[in-house]
């Protein structure tokens, strides 16, 4: 069962008096609990299609259809809502509000709901532990490492079980072994939530951990990569290098 | 130059409405300033010329010291002759009266200084004595011949055309011996000795003065000009005292230009207020330019880090700044010198209202043209100076890494110390109160800054107090959002103190102005319907008999009638010195009936207070004599009656702003017996229950109106015409409190458009997350909302300490006993205020958070 469905996506950006075509017709399917990576040189469109598919832009052409609802067209307050019970965003930078702990950071979108915090009790505790945090609950986000605001971040996107959770560079902002840490992270929600997750990066190493990697470039999907569960972390690496070397020659 | 031309130039232009908002701060300041100070001067000095013009050459007036107003005889003048050193011995006879076929006026003219009926002032002149006193500008026609005899007249050329009287015409006026005519045989321009009477005046040959008016041989002003025209001091002094030597103690000798002394001295209890008001103007305004600065410093943090690290200097960041003061400075006074110009203009128009009195054209003078701009550059100077040295400690690797986050100040975090240390002295200085009389008010004016500043300083440490008590409330409102809002006060708590003190000053200002009136009006009103208790008010150009109070008395519909009569008397201090005093005497029985007395505190018995006044011999005194002089029940005050200074028993404090609350009160027969005095100034008519104001009106004008050229007005006209002047009064101090109010909103709308700048980012998040835009203006809002909340309630909290120096400023200055009335729904409207400025003024900043762009947004690193 395909959770999300680009059909024909296209869109177009005025760029002065140029018209820049950022997606040119893409077209895919994502499934339920599957782990997408996308990836491209800068100025593939990679990013402006993850707007796209969170519902934050429309398409110019073509729809983008979530949980069996079509995003094209949708008012503003529509496209709010939907981004407020289907989509998890994680960001390059955190982007935690720093007045709140991190607890009530990772509540943030039941707040924003005007739901009862207290029937979240539950899935706060197992979402703290999920991302090793239980003991760091009460702390604002200017006492906790870059890593762990991230993982603040996951949580608050897990939190309302979103249909997918879609990540922009996660680890763009991170070291490398904390890099490590959180795509592992994101492969758990993935391999124990059953959670769909798309992420977009041009960090092959974090692209390794997707079930599918989906190929951009200059606005086209130019290659996908889909390899077998079972294949070493390293050799999937190596084929995801190699495409990307491929791409950019 | 170049780096001025690039950096600061350039930054005015991209926040030219902040620039501007900034500068309108100083530009109302300083006009403000200007104007209320030239405005007091034109004030004063149109008083003071007066009295010179209208005295001329003048330097000595001898007047009987009887208060009977009968005059004196004309055989002193011989006495007077035997001095040398005197020029001109200048002999007149002042009379009273009106054009006999006048419509009779409605109105009265009501002025800060008393009530004018509007009838024609005479002076019996010699007429060739009188020219070399006085200087009349004829304008038409003649002077007076030398014929004392002569039945002519000469007018105010301003009178003249409102009363469509040209040079040639008979003129009938009003004598007690029936209307007698007069031929105008000229005009003379209204100044100089023109200006008396505000214009309603005119001169006729002394003799046909004391014919037609009764009052053969006898005289009520001789005026004196000296050998030497320009007398030092010390010279007049001894000629007054030779004088009054020669002529002896039934006459008083005294200096003309004295006179306006005393009307110029009322005016300070009103300018005390306005001075005072001008000071927190500029205040108000100085601050928004902190604010406005300490803003952009915030916004520039990363510019100047960017600055500093490719090699700018400390001094050459706060040179910029610098640099950008003075041009506001200079811009922001330049305007406010022109605005209070023309600010000044209307001042006066406002003054001439208030006073019932015209001011000569306003003439603002270079120097203080001069003061106000200079002083307007420097308050600009000294509120950039803060933000301007945090500008230049800003360290470039911190303003990089982190987008406009700076390092919290000292002040920030110690500043409550000194908070404390402020509100306490200010508070000891209030208590203890170490400096009475004149300093205590100057000292009064530092303690207004001190509790502002002390109060300001204490928010950063309080605000995340503020914050949990009134989190609830915002989540009530607002719902969830208004509990983000409401969290994001403690993010800023330099930018939040700001804003809350911005409102505060605000709040305060517009509780002490509302506190002040209420207070005043609330005495004022009180003492103005016993003041004009009764129905009916009935005045005369003319003077009243006593016997006409009767016949009114007499007629159907009429329940009571008391006479009233106010005359000056000298009153010796118990400070020694001689002022002269109001006495208000009265038929007692009659005025208990037709009004009541107003006694201040409860420190009498009412009835028995009455009975004692009309024992005789005995006096009510004035709250404001009672609290100037120390004066309490049982005392005596010493005053000048028929047979010399006489004391008279306080029986009685009562609440009487006549006069300026100089004035005493007392029973008809002690006014008979002590100052022989038999007429009625003022009727005060009670009608009967169930009857027509203006039916018995109507039935007294059509039997006395004519025949005793009786005004007769409806007290209701009157107290209407007051309450308007009063508001008229007061309307210049609500114009101060609107500035702080339009300022405290200023600074909402400034701090919040700063966060909202700054949280772009974060707001975008929120969106993408799923927040709807009406979530985020609720969160916008809420933010304003508390802030509103606590400037509200500080504000409430200062501006009743500061209502009250300024009542104890007024009292130790004026005598004014005033209660302070802090009208309960005043706290309510003025917390209400603060919350509904803070959520208008939030609205753009709420829109704009509304509209940022998510995508933008995430990506604004």
């Amino acid at each position: 069962m395909s959770v999300l469905e680009a059909k024909e996506v296209r869109k177009q950006y005025k760029m002065g008096e140029h018209l820049v075509n950022a997606l040119d017709g893409v077209d895919f399917q994502v499934e339920k609990g599957e782990f997408v990576a996308i990836m491209g040189p800068s100025g593939s469109g990679k990013s402006t299609l993850l707007h796209l598919l969170g519902g934050l832009d429309g398409p110019t052409e073509g729809n983008i259809i979530l949980a069996g609802q079509p995003l094209a067209r949708l008012s503003e307050r529509k496209a709010t809502l939907v981004r407020r019970h289907n989509v998890g965003f994680v960001f390059q930078f955190f982007n935690l509000l720093p007045t709140l702990s991190a607890e009530e950071n990772i509540l943030l979108p039941v707040i924003i709901d005007g739901k009862d915090q207290r029937k979240y009790k539950e899935r706060l505790n197992s979402l703290l532990e999920l991302v090793g945090l239980t003991d760091r609950r009460h702390h604002k986000p200017d006492q906790l490492s870059g890593g762990e605001q991230q993982r603040v971040a996951i949580a608050r996107a897990l939190v309302t079980e979103p249909a997918i959770l879609l990540a922009d560079e996660p680890t763009g902002n991170l070291d490398s072994k904390t890099g490590t840490l959180i795509m592992e992270l994101l492969n758990r929600s993935c391999n124990e939530l059953d959670q769909t997750v798309i992420v977009v990066t041009h960090d092959a190493k974090a692209a390794a951990y997707a079930d599918r990697v989906i190929f951009l470039r200059d606005g086209v999907i130019v290659e996908e990569l889909k390899p077998p569960k079972s294949m070493p972390l390293a050799e999937r690496l190596r084929g995801i290098m190699g495409t990307m070397e491929k791409l950019e020659a | 130059m170049r780096l001025t031309r690039l950096l600061t130039f350039r930054s005015i232009r991209s926040r030219s409405l902040r620039f501007l908002l900034s500068a309108f701060g100083i530009v109302l300041g300083v006009a403000g300033l200007l104007a209320i100070r030239s405005t007091n001067q034109a004030a004063l000095g149109s008083i003071s010329t007066l009295f010179q013009n209208t005295s001329g050459l003048a330097k000595l007036t001898v007047t009987s010291s009887a208060v009977d107003e009968a005059g004196f005889s004309e055989d002193i003048l011989s006495s007077i002759q035997k001095l040398d050193k005197i020029k001109v011995i200048d002999p007149m006879v002042t009379i009273r009266t009106d054009l006999a076929d006048k419509e009779r006026s409605q109105e009265l003219d009501i002025g800060l200084f008393g009530t004018s009926d509007g009838g024609l002032l005479l002076h019996g002149v010699v007429p060739a004595l009188e020219q070399m006193t006085r200087n009349y500008k004829l304008v038409n026609g003649r002077f007076l011949s030398d014929d004392l005899k002569e039945r002519e007249i000469v007018l105010v050329e301003t009178y003249a055309e409102d009363e469509e009287i040209v040079v040639g015409d008979l003129i009938k006026i009003i004598t007690p011996n029936g209307d007698k005519e007069l031929k105008v045989v000229g005009l003379i321009a209204r100044d100089g000795p023109g200006q008396t009477n505000n214009g309603s005046f005119g001169v006729i040959p002394i003799q046909a003065a004391q014919e037609m008016f009764n009052r053969s041989d006898n005289l009520d002003q001789i005026d004196i000009v000296p050998e030497n025209s320009n007398p030092s001091t010390a010279e007049l002094s001894a000629l007054r005292v030779e004088l009054q030597e020669r002529i002896g103690k039934e006459y008083s000798v005294t200096y003309p230009s004295g006179q306006g002394e005393r009307m110029t001295q009322m005016l300070q209890n009103y300018q005390i207020g306005l001075n005072f008001m001008s000071g927190i103007a500029l205040f108000v305004g100085a601050f928004l330019i902190y604010n406005a600065f300490a803003m952009t410093v915030i916004e520039r943090t990363r510019e100047f880090g960017v600055l500093r690290t490719i090699g700018m200097s400390r001094s050459q960041v706060m040179g910029q700044v610098f640099i950008e003061a003075s041009m506001l400075g200079v811009i922001g006074a330049g305007l406010g010198v022109v605005l209070g110009i023309f600010l000044a203009r209307g001042l006066t128009r406002l003054m001439e209202v208030i006073l019932n009195q015209q001011i000569d054209n306003v003439l603002v003078s270079s120097p203080d043209i001069m003061f106000s701009f200079l002083l307007g550059i420097g308050i600009t100077f000294l509120a950039a100076g803060l933000p301007a040295i945090q500008a230049g400690r800003i360290s470039p690797i911190e303003a990089l890494r982190v987008r406009g986050k700076s390092k919290e100040g000292w002040i920030i975090r110690y500043g409550w110390i000194i908070g404390i240390l402020l509100l306490g002295g200010s508070v000891f200085l209030l208590v203890l109160n170490p400096f009475p009389y004149d300093v205590q008010f100057r000292l009064g004016s530092i303690t207004v800054f001190g509790l502002f500043t002390g109060a300001t300083l204490l928010i950063p440490v309080t605000v995340g107090v503020w914050e949990i008590m009134v989190r609830p409330l915002m989540k009530w409102i607002y719902g969830a959002s208004g509990s983000l809002g409401s969290r994001n006060v403690r993010r800023s708590r330099s930018r939040t103190t700001l804003t809350v003190a911005a409102l505060m000053v605000g709040v305060a200002m517009v509780i002490m102005v509302r506190g002040m009136t209420e207070s005043f009006s609330g005495d004022l009103k009180t003492w103005i319907n016993a003041y004009l208790g009764g129905d009916i008010y009935v005045t005369s150009t003319v003077r009243l008999r006593n016997d006409v109070g009767n016949r009114i008395q007499s007629l159907d519909g009429v329940a009571a009638v008391t006479p009233i009569r106010y005359f000056n008397v000298d009153w010796k201090t118990p400070t020694g010195e001689t002022e002269t005093i109001n006495f208000m005497a009265m038929d007692v029985t009659a005025y208990t009936q037709v009004t009541d007395f107003v006694f201040s505190g409860n420190t009498v018995d009412p009835q028995q207070a009455i009975e004692n006044l009309k024992k005789g011999q005995t006096v009510f005194i004035s709250s404001v004599l009672a609290e100037k002089y120390g004066l309490s029940l049982g005392n005596t005050v010493s005053l000048k009656s028929r047979g010399g200074y006489k004391d008279f028993l306080v029986v009685g404090i009562v609440v009487d702003f006549y006069n300026q609350g100089l004035v005493v009160q007392g029973d008809w027969e002690t006014m008979r017996r002590y100052f022989n005095i038999r007429d009625a100034s003022t009727f005060l008519v009670k009608v009967d229950e169930g009857q027509s104001v203006e039916q018995v009106q109507g039935v007294i004008d059509d039997l006395y109106g004519k025949r005793y050229h009786l005004n007769l007005i409806s007290n209701e006209t009157i107290r209407k015409s007051v309450v308007t002047l009063m508001d008229q009064a007061f309307s210049m101090f609500d114009v101060m409190a609107l500035i702080s109010i339009v300022v405290g909103s200023l600074g909402v709308i400034n701090t919040l458009t700063m966060s909202v700048i700054e949280r772009t980012q974060e707001i975008g998040m929120l969106r993408a997350i799923g927040t709807t835009r009406g979530q985020i203006i609720k969160m916008v809002l809420a933010e304003a909302a508390l802030m509103g909340v606590i400037g509200g309630i500080l504000g409430l909290g200062t501006g009743i300490v500061l209502a009250r120096i300024l009542f104890i400023g007024m009292t130790t200055m004026s005598g004014y006993q005033l209660t302070f009335v802090l009208p309960p729904e005043a706290i309510g409207i003025s917390l209400v205020m603060a919350l509904v400025i803070s959520q208008i003024a939030a609205i753009p900043p709420a829109i704009r958070a509304a509209r940022v762009r998510i995508l933008e947004a995430v990506q604004y690193e």
